[in-house]
């Protein structure tokens, strides 16, 4: 294993990449700030998630859009949009819904979880499978968003008069903060803790 | 040497480049390495840098194409919806204002600023460096956009804003006729040319023409004050 930068009093600059020494607070060469380490990664990832499952609730539960149909008015949640999909054997739009909208938040969250506990050393894994799933996560962060431009449109579209109108429900804010707050998580979290760990624990 | 450093880009120094990864935090000296091949990191594999051929250029070509599409996605129509005889034909604009007549403002404000706002930065800030660069030279404020340039680019949704018009599209044709307008396919096209400027120079190379453009400037401006002194 390569020794790290940290260990060898030096930084990289994580807008223009260029290594400086440790005791610069401002890279010489693009002016951002220099950290070392996100700045309290993983209170500041564990906080947002903490936010983000209150929004993920109300998000899943409430009505997405609320649907007038001659006079009728109903609300449509996402998983029973899913389910509308799949008994229309809609199977291919049924299973892309689904996974952009309730499986990847709730496993994104699970998935920072895990990276925050082995960062604190509560857990083991090997640290190139804990690179993959950050990798992961915020490869995936902003596919949540579909649903949520699923509604833009349709909201857009859909005003017939009495004949049928779509207006969007109140779970379509709490998505939009949901999304961006696990985004903003995986973000705030800085895989390099997890390999710190792994290189004092190999040291010693 | 000579032969690769010509497939290289300028570098302000010719030794004493290094790199961190930005997973794992190990050192690496950058070295050179020909056009299309890329660097790994020796103790996580992850890619540490790239050498893109004929990035400015590819930078600066795609970068164009996607404001044209970007100006087409927005005005031209979108989406023509036909039910019981009354078509309805949205622009993009359109359809961002309909949402927010509608009381759909929060959705209104996240489809302008992550497929408007953003991408427009984007581009700019793409072209903003690029074109100058190309020539060598930089634009006042550099760092600034070149800044915005790097911490926007996880915050692009056109692509899955495509995908939620394909979802949309299904639901809506079994309610009317449903056809796409060329608003349509400058959405498609500007989702391809946003991903080829931006992934078509890589971050290492754009800040060393930086540097170097902008060490060259400082130098012609010194040269220009003592030309006056004496």
């Amino acid at each position: 294993m390569l020794k790290s930068a940290q260990e060898l009093g030096k930084v990289s600059c994580h807008i223009c990449a260029q290594v400086s020494s440790i005791e610069k607070h401002v890279c010489g060469r693009c002016h951002s700030d220099l950290h070392s380490r996100k700045t309290n990664s993983v209170q500041r990832c564990i906080a947002l998630l903490f936010a983000s499952v209150i929004a993920y609730i109300p998000a899943n539960v409430w009505p997405i859009m609320v649907i007038t149909q001659l006079g009728v008015t109903e609300g449509s949640t996402i998983l029973g949009g899913v389910a509308i999909f799949w008994q229309m054997k809609a199977y291919p739009i049924a299973t892309v819904i689904f996974i952009a909208s309730v499986l990847i938040p709730g496993l994104k969250i699970i998935a920072l979880i895990w990276l925050c506990a082995l960062a604190k050393g509560l857990v083991k894994m090997s640290p190139k499978s804990a690179n993959k799933i950050y990798w992961l996560t915020e490869l995936v962060g902003r596919w949540s968003m579909v649903d949520v431009f699923v509604v833009a449109i349709l909201v857009a579209l859909i005003q017939m008069g009495n004949l049928m109108s779509i207006e969007p429900g109140p779970a379509a804010v709490s998505f939009i903060l949901m999304v961006v707050l696990t985004m903003l998580a995986a973000h705030s979290f800085d895989p390099r803790i997890i390999w710190d760990r792994v290189r004092i624990t190999s040291s010693s | 040497m000579n032969f690769l450093h010509r497939q290289t880009w300028p570098r302000l120094r010719d030794e004493g480049h290094e790199v961190a990864c930005h997973f794992c935090d190990s050192l690496h000296e950058v070295e050179l390495i020909e056009e299309g091949q890329s660097a790994s990191c020796n103790t996580c594999n992850t890619l540490l840098y790239r050498n893109r051929p004929q990035s400015l250029e590819r930078a600066v070509a795609f970068g164009l194409s996607g404001a044209l599409f970007f100006i087409g996605m927005l005005a031209l129509p979108f989406i023509t919806l036909d039910a019981q005889g009354s078509a309805t034909t949205v622009s993009m604009v359109e359809t961002v204002v309909r949402l927010w007549l509608q009381g759909g403002r929060t959705i209104a404000i996240t489809v302008l600023a992550f497929i408007f706002v953003l991408p427009l930065t984007i581009l700019f800030s793409l072209l903003y460096i690029c074109i100058p660069l190309s020539r060598g030279k930089t634009l006042p404020g550099v760092q600034l956009v070149g800044y915005l340039f790097q911490v926007i680019q996880p915050w692009i949704m056109v692509e899955v804003f495509f995908l939620g018009t394909m979802v949309s599209l299904l639901k809506l044709m079994k309610l009317a006729d449903v056809s796409m307008g060329f608003g349509f396919w400058s959405m498609i096209a500007l989702m391809l040319s946003l991903a080829a400027s931006v992934s078509g120079i890589d971050r290492i190379e754009l800040w060393d023409r930086i540097e170097v453009a902008l060490a060259r400037k400082d130098q012609e401006d010194a040269a220009v004050e003592g030309g006056v002194e004496c």
